[in-house]
């Protein structure tokens, strides 16, 4: 969860600074999109410590493997991460500090100063078949063995794991 | 490749970038098309008939296409697309989205498809997949990616639009629509037909947009990533993100007209996932791998 680290970063950056009292750091907001159960623990055979109707309005606390700690009006407790859907509370400015303190600064804005053109339906319609672009597209094809190391490298290891079946 | 074709997939990924087919009920419009055209027409044009038919149907045998066939459709939609927006000229970057794109892929069920991977040159956030395995991100969406595991969702979500031949179906369904069309009309020239076959395929594809083949690129794509040892939430954390993008921004137009809405497709995710990834052995989010762009 981005925010939440970076919160936690941009705490640290500002005790680093000095500074005597750490601003008022609001926390991340979020909406349930189903009802489900709060728990006492994150897991999903521990108590339960509430509910969460969907659509309702809750505070997240802090984030643990797939789980999220939050807080409604009526409970705190902890429930799967997939069942909330997190609303952005940062105003611009602080979400800037932000940027600036983790070193994201203008991962965002660059684009939308720049006049990169973006993709529209009638920029699509027209557009001309690019032989030399395609060619260079298929230059950059890696081998299976080849991304199996990389993949190594990166202490990924494959696994089989059945599809989701479709919600009824 | 002609025209026809080229005008006809673009259309494709106009529609949409994914949508089912139900194959015998496109066979079955078409035929229910010809039939009524050959009573119109009292069956006194065979030959101009026929001539029509070479005509609409360019060297793809579009029931059946081969895995050769369905490479050289990807590689012609790509290719078109990349008309519009050029590959990001970053070597390493386009190396190491290929790398991270062929091992997720390889934890697929076609494994043995030839996978491509590119960045292109646009502000929009919005991935593209194409037959035979090829598949764009743009640089948009790139930058809102915070570690490799939203990466490997990204790309997961769109190696399962292939896997299923989402794209490939709405353009067999088109062809053989379009050559219904054909033959509904008869004394047309090869632009007049390719203009009919385009519109009454478009018509047909809006009315048959089909949010489920989403759907299931996002389950599949979430554990295709998962398969390959990413942690399972890359892609609805990157959802997440564009959840919270304000839907007037230019930058989603595209995307937010040919799939449904980030919190529906979150919705459905946790409805398919309910417990079930509770067991998963937590999997990499390589956050420090992540390649940054300038």
């Amino acid at each position: 969860m981005k925010k939440l680290w970076l919160n936690r970063i941009a705490g640290i950056c500002f005790i680093a600074a000095g500074m005597l009292s750490v601003p008022s750091i609001s926390a991340e907001t979020g909406t349930a999109l189903k009802m489900d159960t709060l728990r006492v623990q994150p897991y999903a055979d521990a108590k339960a410590a509430g509910t969460l109707s969907k659509n309702e309005s809750l505070e997240i606390l802090t984030k643990k493997g797939a789980w999220l700690q939050v807080k409604t009006k009526q409970s705190t407790g902890w429930v799967r991460l997939l069942s909330v859907k997190r609303t952005s509370n940062n105003s611009d400015s602080f979400k800037g500090a932000i940027d600036v303190a983790s070193g994201r600064a203008g991962t965002g804005k660059v684009v939308s100063t720049t006049g990169i053109r973006g993709l529209s339906a009638e920029e699509l319609k027209v557009a001309q078949f690019n032989e030399s672009e395609i060619k260079k597209m298929e230059s950059y094809t890696t081998t299976q063995e080849d991304a199996k190391q990389f993949a190594n490298a990166g202490g990924l290891k494959a696994s089989k794991i059945a599809y989701l079946k479709g919600a009824k | 490749m002609n025209k026809w074709l080229l005008s006809l997939l673009l259309n494709s990924i106009l529609i949409s970038s994914s949508q089912a087919l139900d194959l015998g009920k496109a066979l079955e419009d078409a035929v229910k098309e010809k039939v009524q055209s050959n009573q119109s027409a009292n069956n006194t044009e065979h030959n101009e008939t026929n001539k029509l038919q070479d005509n609409s149907s360019p060297s793809i045998h579009w029931k059946n296409p081969s895995k050769d066939e369905e490479i050289a459709i990807g590689r012609q939609v790509t290719g078109s697309l990349l008309g519009a927006a050029p590959l990001v000229k970053d070597d390493a970057l386009q190396t190491y989205v290929n790398k991270v794109g062929r091992w997720v892929a390889s934890q697929s069920e076609r494994a043995d498809l030839p996978w491509k991977f590119g960045v292109i040159e646009s502000a929009d956030l919005n991935a593209f997949a194409a037959p035979g395995g090829y598949v764009l991100i743009t640089k948009g969406l790139y930058q809102k990616l915070e570690n490799e595991s939203q990466l490997a969702g990204v790309l997961g979500h769109e190696i399962a639009h292939v896997v299923k031949k989402h794209q490939l179906k709405v353009m067999q369904k088109q062809a053989l629509l379009s050559y219904g069309a054909g033959l509904l009309s008869d004394q047309l020239g090869e632009g007049e037909l390719t203009k009919k076959a385009i519109g009454t395929g478009a018509e047909i594809s809006a009315r048959n947009l089909d949010k489920n083949a989403e759907f299931e690129a996002d389950r599949m794509g979430m554990i295709l990533a998962a398969r390959a040892g990413y942690d399972v939430y890359g892609l609805p954390e990157i959802l997440q993100t564009m959840g919270q993008i304000n839907h007037n921004d230019d930058r989603v137009t595209l995307l937010f007209k040919t799939h449904p809405l980030p919190d529906e497709r979150l919705t459905k995710m946790s409805e398919s996932a309910g417990s079930q990834l509770d067991k998963l052995t937590p999997g990499k989010t390589l956050e420090n791998r992540l390649y940054k762009l300038n």
